[in-house]
């Protein structure tokens, strides 16, 4: 079951509900270099940050047709570091002068042993993989260029693949409910990116 | 008075250290054409005006920001004029200005255009006031049309260019990728997962299970299922109990597992904890095979 859209509830106190305001896109390996270029010019000042996830996803049928979706990551090269728990809503059909996609988002960092905790919940993991990549920030701006890595052996992480011969490039903010400045912002740094990356909101439903 | 004091200064802080960073880029720029012209390659210089147009960009937001107050009502008086050296102006402006004379401040502290360009701009209002309204609108609308043909024609050429092969320059991106990452991150499409969601991963073997019994899930499969249902009733029956509470939604096969778990201890308000964690429990996963 999904939650009706988080614009849509009253407010009856509790967390604040945030949103995850995001545009995608992509580049070609070869010219990777002048997208971090570009980026590290553009973006704040700060040390090259490179990371590598393991990312499982985790289903739980309901009786109605949609599944709930879990995303847990843990971080393969930073020892000691949480775990990290995501729920993505459904995208927000808004008007269609917001420019980016719009989705209710929880995060919550976790111990090790979540999985375990998952599958007790009754939970199944779906699908696996491991991103590789680069992040920036700017602002409240999270840029993130990254290598999808398919899992040849279910649980292992050696036996790696790549999915294809671009990295994905993703712009998100995490804003509390409401907020649509945020996409404007968003909107005009994709700009400056624009011959290198077209970054634009694109609805997962499209694709399947 | 004192607020509008901070807000000056905070917007001042904010305008200088914008302009520094301009410089800075500017500087590296400079560098960058006058000893490495000879390796030099477009991508770069234009990696270079794009941060440049990045940076004036963020100089225009900070000047457009509500919070700055109107620079034009403020004015910058000359109180103490020296012909000595000031070590401080010279270490605040890095060297380049030594003396606060009588030489340096016209140039520094002017406000007006030269005076060529001033005639140039008086000249070229008194035009414009002098052909009347509706002929300059005229005027616009034709340059509009002007613009967007130019516009048109351009990136007809470039779409023509492209699909024959054209470009000289490479192609960065390709949008089927694009596609084909958003879906793998999305749903899994393309990774190996369990379910045969059309995906170019490797065929499964199909199990349907009990999952059919739930409606319009006909895509997907259960995994793991010997086995876990008499291990977990146990511990979720409870959650049974309080998922009895909804009318009318449960199939038939459940009933029986309602029964037992009547008498089970698991009381309601310790299986609320689940219920606030994660949305109604799956029942089809306590039904025996």
């Amino acid at each position: 079951m999904e939650a009706p859209p988080v614009t849509m509830m009253p407010v009856t106190g509790g967390t604040i509900n945030m949103m995850e305001y995001l545009l995608q896109g992509s580049v070609l390996d070869h010219s990777l270099e002048s997208l971090i270029h570009r980026l590290r010019g553009l973006c704040d000042n700060m040390e090259p940050e490179t990371f590598l996830d393991h990312e499982m996803v985790f289903l739980l049928k309901g009786q109605q047709a949609s599944p709930f979706v879990l995303r847990a990551r843990r971080s393969m090269d930073r020892a000691g570091a949480p775990w990290h728990l995501r729920y993505l809503g459904q995208p927000e059909v808004g008007d269609k002068n917001r420019h980016a996609l719009v989705r209710n988002c929880v995060d919550i960092a976790t111990s090790e042993n979540l999985t375990d905790f998952l599958m007790e919940m009754g939970f199944r993991m779906d699908h696996e993989f491991v991103a590789k990549g680069h992040l920036f920030r700017k602002g409240i701006m999270k840029i993130m260029v990254y290598k999808i890595f398919r899992i040849l052996v279910p649980g292992s992480t050696d036996s790696t693949e790549a999915l294809s011969l671009s990295y994905l490039v993703e712009l998100s903010v995490v804003a509390p409910a409401g907020q649509d400045m945020v996409s404007d912002d968003m909107r005009n740094f994709a700009e400056q990116l624009k011959p290198l990356v077209h970054l634009e909101k694109i609805d997962p439903k499209r694709l399947m | 008075m004192q607020r509008e004091e901070k807000q000056l200064e905070a917007s001042l802080d904010a305008l200088l250290s914008q302009v520094a960073d301009l410089k800075n880029s500017l500087g590296s720029f400079i560098y960058k054409l006058e000893n490495e012209y000879d390796r030099l390659t477009w991508p770069s210089v234009l990696d270079s005006f794009a941060l440049l147009s990045g940076q004036l960009n963020t100089l225009n937001k900070v000047l457009k920001h509500e919070k700055t107050p109107l620079f034009r009502n403020q004015v910058i008086i000359p109180l103490v004029l020296s012909p000595d050296r000031d070590e401080d102006l010279m270490r605040q402006t890095e060297g380049r200005v030594p003396v606060f004379s009588h030489e340096v401040v016209p140039d520094h502290l002017r406000t007006k255009p030269d005076p060529e360009v001033e005639e140039q701009e008086k000249q070229l209002t008194t035009d414009a006031a002098r052909i009347g309204a509706d002929v300059a609108q005229k005027q616009i609308q034709s340059l509009n049309k002007m613009c967007s043909n130019l516009l048109e024609k351009i990136s007809k050429e470039e779409r023509e260019s492209e699909s024959g092969g054209l470009r000289p320059n490479k192609q960065t991106f390709n949008p089927a990728d694009t596609n084909a990452l958003v879906a793998a991150v999305a749903f899994g499409k393309g990774l190996s997962n369990w379910r045969p969601s059309g995906s170019s991963g490797p065929g499964q073997p199909g199990q349907p299970g009990t999952g059919t019994i739930l409606a319009g899930a006909s895509g997907l499969q259960q995994v793991q299922m010997a086995g876990a249902p008499s291990q977990q009733q146990s511990i979720l029956s409870g959650v049974q109990m309080a998922q009895a509470g909804q009318p009318g939604k449960m199939p038939s096969g459940i009933k029986t597992n309602i029964k037992s778990a009547s008498m089970h201890p698991y009381q309601r308000s310790e299986v609320r904890l689940y219920h606030s964690l994660v949305s109604p429990m799956p029942s089809s996963y306590w039904l025996p095979e």
